[in-house]
């Protein structure tokens, strides 16, 4: 049975008792995903994230790490490199300072904490040595995940980690984001970029006005409405057979292959429909992306 | 805690804000020193500011000298200087941001708000001893280490002069701990460094206007500022009243209430920034 990693059970806030920002969410994380958490501004992300991390005390409800319930200064803590919003430091000192002291608060030997993996993620360079007021807006964030990373953790919680990155530093953190999850990190990140979502999540979870509209695993998530694109080896025969089904609703043309509407049949049945007919199927895909799927949902929910 | 204390203390102390704030508490005594030797009190001279009666005292030994820069200094100079250490304790972290990253180091809460306070005790207290180590330097240099003796039976040993420094040392460091609690109180419920500062420096003046207003009769002797010189007599009168003792009861009431509160505040704290 999969581990529970991270539990949001029922969660309520209201800020000076009038802001409702979460309201009655519960999702979970399982060991290995990696779980977007989505929704407009204003949905209630950063404060359910800062609630799993002890900075904000829930109404109702609780948060939970490991089976355990967070509070503030839990020693679960220990188990997870968080980035809250923009990377925030000492301006006035400079970067290695800041890393060592943060570290060093918490008990620990910096001699312990994986600087070389932490410091190459960073990619500063000398500029480690400079004062952290000097930096640009992407070198504090490659820091703040560099801090991230020191500790080894076996959860991480991002909220927007590609903030003022450029293309090819979110690419290099994306990736980062699957070695991590291949090692066994449990990734729990909220992001604008949707398409940065899709590329990067097994799971999401999608909020709207403090509440939970929907989760599940992404392929699930864009998949809901049925539209697929099929690549063939036979183009005619294939929508000769695919006309026939009685869970498709339509067939369309789109070179070099077909897009296919269904009604509520699997994408499995499809699949071996074409091959029952001696269709060989090339290539199955989501015709919907994951931002018509979170514009669909958050429409729904309102 | 001493993890949490020490990494606090480096932080500060690495901060070119400390080192210019300790510059300056530094150069002034030595600044009044030359200037006190430079132009000497007049025989005919009437008035004058606060410590003008210490500062006539001055000519006649150099062990005066960091009385009457403790009562100059601590009119305002030590009061900002203690609200700035206190003030930007809490309130600096959250303005950066980076108090949440302490937190979910993690460092409990407790932890991280009393190695906060320590520090800011501790700088406060370096600074007005470094007043008085620099001031009774200087003070020596230029007008010798010699007791008092200004005739009409009003005489001090040296070792009488030095005990009296001792003890106002202490008394100007505790008098000034309850501006500094306020402060750091204030620090931890706003996310403005100079908010918090300010409402440590208008403690003391808002206490301070007060107390000059006599019609209020005893509700005087309950304000923060009431005795706050009232180590001056040490010197002046060669006097160790009772005034001592009870400003000493106040602050740690007024220390021990703002402190407090900024436990159980802090303790709570939903942290937004």
């Amino acid at each position: 049975m999969s581990e529970r990693v991270v539990e949001i059970v029922g969660i309520t806030k209201r800020f000076g008792g009038q802001v409702l920002a979460v309201d009655d969410l519960s999702f979970t994380v399982e060991r290995g995903q990696i779980c977007g958490l989505l929704g407009p501004n204003g949905a209630g992300k950063t404060t359910s994230l800062r609630i799993l991390l002890g900075l904000v005390r829930a109404d109702a409800g609780e948060a939970r790490l490991f089976g355990q319930r967070v509070r503030p200064g839990s020693p679960l803590l220990g188990r997870v490199g968080a980035l809250i919003e923009q990377a925030a430091f000492v301006p006035q000192l400079s970067g290695l300072r800041n890393l060592r002291l943060w570290w060093e608060a918490g008990g620990a030997r910096f001699a312990d904490a994986d600087v070389d993996g932490a410091l190459a993620v960073a990619g500063l360079g000398d500029a480690i040595h400079r004062k952290v007021k000097t930096y640009s807006q992407g070198m504090r964030q490659r820091l703040g995940l560099a801090r991230v990373l020191l500790g080894r953790p076996e959860v991480l919680v991002l909220d927007e980690p590609t903030n003022g990155l450029d293309p090819q530093e979110m690419r290099e953190i994306r990736l980062l984001l699957h070695r991590l999850a291949d090692a066994g990190a449990t990734i729990l990140f909220s992001s604008h970029v949707l398409a940065e979502v899709e590329q990067v999540c097994t799971h999401a979870v999608v909020m709207d006005r403090g509440r939970l509209i929907a989760s599940g695993a992404v392929a699930e998530l864009i998949g809901a409405a049925g539209d697929v694109y099929i690549e063939v080896d036979d183009v005619t025969a294939a929508r000769r057979v695919l006309e026939q089904l009685p869970a498709v609703i339509g067939v369309e043309s789109e070179s070099p292959g077909l897009a296919v509407t269904l009604r509520d049949g699997r994408r499995s049945d499809v699949v071996a429909a074409l091959v029952g007919a001696g269709v060989g199927v090339e290539t199955i895909t989501a015709r919907r992306r994951l931002e018509d799927a979170f514009v669909g949902l958050v429409a729904e929910s309102r | 805690m001493i993890a949490a204390f020490r990494t606090e203390l480096v932080k500060q102390v690495l901060r070119l804000r400390t080192f210019v704030v300790l510059a300056i508490v530094v150069l002034i005594p030595v600044i009044m020193t030359i200037a006190n030797k430079a132009n000497p009190p007049g025989g005919g001279e009437r008035g004058g500011g606060p410590g003008e009666g210490l500062r006539r005292l001055t000519q006649e030994t150099g062990l005066i000298m960091p009385a009457f820069a403790l009562r100059l200094m601590s009119v305002f100079l030590l009061v900002i200087v203690v609200a700035l250490f206190a003030g930007d304790a809490v309130a600096g972290d959250a303005s950066w941001g980076n108090l949440r990253y302490l937190l979910v180091r993690p460092v409990k809460r407790a932890r991280v708000i009393g190695s906060k306070l320590a520090v800011s005790v501790l700088l406060s207290w370096v600074a007005i001893v470094l007043v008085v180590v620099v001031a009774l330097a200087a003070g020596v240099i230029a007008f010798g280490s010699s007791g008092l003796n200004v005739g009409f039976g009003f005489s001090q040993s040296r070792g009488e002069l030095l005990g009296h420094l001792g003890l106002a040392t202490v008394y100007v460091a505790w008098a000034l701990t309850g501006v500094l609690a306020f402060s750091f109180m204030v620090s931890t419920m706003t996310d403005s460094p100079a908010g918090a500062i300010s409402a440590g420096v208008g403690l003391y003046f808002l206490s301070q206007i007060l107390d000059s207003i006599t019609a209020l009769g005893s509700i005087r002797y309950g304000l923060p500022t009431h005795y706050f010189d009232s180590w001056v007599d040490m010197f002046t009168r060669n006097h160790v009243g009772s005034d001592l003792a009870r400003g000493a009861l106040l602050q740690l009431g007024y220390i021990l209430l703002f402190c407090g509160i900024a436990a159980w505040w802090f303790r709570r704290k939903d942290i937004l920034s």
